[in-house]
């Protein structure tokens, strides 16, 4: 607000409120201030509405963005609880030394009942038990003890979208839990911020992976950065792998932390390295 | 700056109350998209490559 404001405000109040018009007009006559003094007045005001523009940026990124992520993250939970009782998994159960399917869970469905069937060296049909799931869906926990990080993980890598959620799996990549090279996408330091402490793992610490299918765990291999363009990273790999991409460094876009693990526990195990 | 809008808004007060409470959510709701953009295109880009 500037003198002139002021002044104006003044005239208007005593103007309403009935005052003489010779009070109004000599309020009116005061001389505006030096043009310096408002323009450094101009300044300083533009300053503080910029400083308040960018501490509402500031906020809007740190509280704002998670409050969002953890409102998904809550609604996530519960339907993941709804679709996978993790105390009593209902996972695909192949006998590995017959190769015969013995269990399918029901909330595969869609695909052809396979129970019974033979695995017959086939790696394919042995890990389609999970349907593929629409974009925005929860698939998983994704659990690393190391830097106590829990977060449900949603199908899709949409910024505007599932991403907001919280992390996201490359849909052009295989499920985790499932043979080659599967992907998880996630915020550094908004939404939630899942994987802001990524960057501190080191190889050899454990990665553990929650689904229809059971508790798969890998290990780290490799903490590499690259630039944001080098899809490579999501290239499929022989065995079982699970990459994880975030942006590096914190508080920036410039280039990406990516985390290679490979699987060492879990369902179907052997068959997944079978595919080594 | 603000209360020179709110002095400018027409009609009695209860009128420029409820515009001025409109003009602060439509204020607010902009400022949302803008730094939603903002934060997605140059601080945090979801992490994904390619």
């Amino acid at each position: 607000m500037t003198d002139s404001d002021t002044t104006e405000s003044v005239i208007e109040t005593l103007g309403a409120e009935g005052a003489s018009d010779s009070v109004i007009k000599e309020l009116a006559k005061r001389p505006k201030p030096p043009l310096g003094i408002r323009i450094v007045r101009g300044t300083g005001w533009t300053f503080i509405y910029l400083g308040v523009l960018i501490l509402g940026f500031v906020l809007h990124q740190l509280f704002v963005t998670d409050f969002f992520a953890e409102r998904a993250q809550n609604r996530l939970a519960t339907e993941l609880e709804e679709r996978i009782d993790f105390e009593d998994p209902t996972f695909a159960v192949v006998e590995i030394e017959t190769g015969v399917i013995v269990e399918v869970p029901e909330a595969a469905g869609g695909g052809p009942d396979l129970t019974g069937s033979e695995f017959g060296g086939a790696i394919g049909p042995l890990f389609s038990f999970e349907a593929v799931p629409d974009k925005g869906d929860p698939i998983g926990n994704i659990r690393i003890p190391d830097i106590d990080l829990t977060w449900t993980v949603v199908e899709g890598v949409g910024l505007g979208t599932e991403l907001k959620k919280g992390a996201g799996h490359y849909p052009k990549t295989p499920l985790p839990g499932q043979p080659g090279n599967a992907a998880i996408a996630g915020h550094r330091t908004t939404y939630g911020a899942p994987f802001h402490n990524l960057g501190e793992l080191e190889v050899g610490a454990l990665i553990h992976w929650d689904s229809l299918v059971g508790t798969h765990t890998y290990v780290v291999r490799e903490v590499k950065i690259v630039q944001p363009s080098e899809t490579s990273v999501l290239n499929d790999r022989s065995g079982g792998w699970l990459t994880l991409t975030t942006c590096h460094p914190k508080f920036s876009a410039r280039q990406r932390l990516i985390v290679f693990a490979e699987i060492v526990e879990g369902p179907n195990l052997e068959a997944m390295l079978a595919n080594a | 700056m603000i209360t020179w809008v709110y002095r400018h808004l027409p009609g009695p007060l209860a009128v420029r109350l409820v515009l001025a409470l409109m003009l602060l959510v439509v204020v607010l709701v902009g400022l949302h998209f803008f730094y939603t953009w903002l934060g997605d295109s140059f601080l945090d880009t979801g992490g994904s490559v390619g």
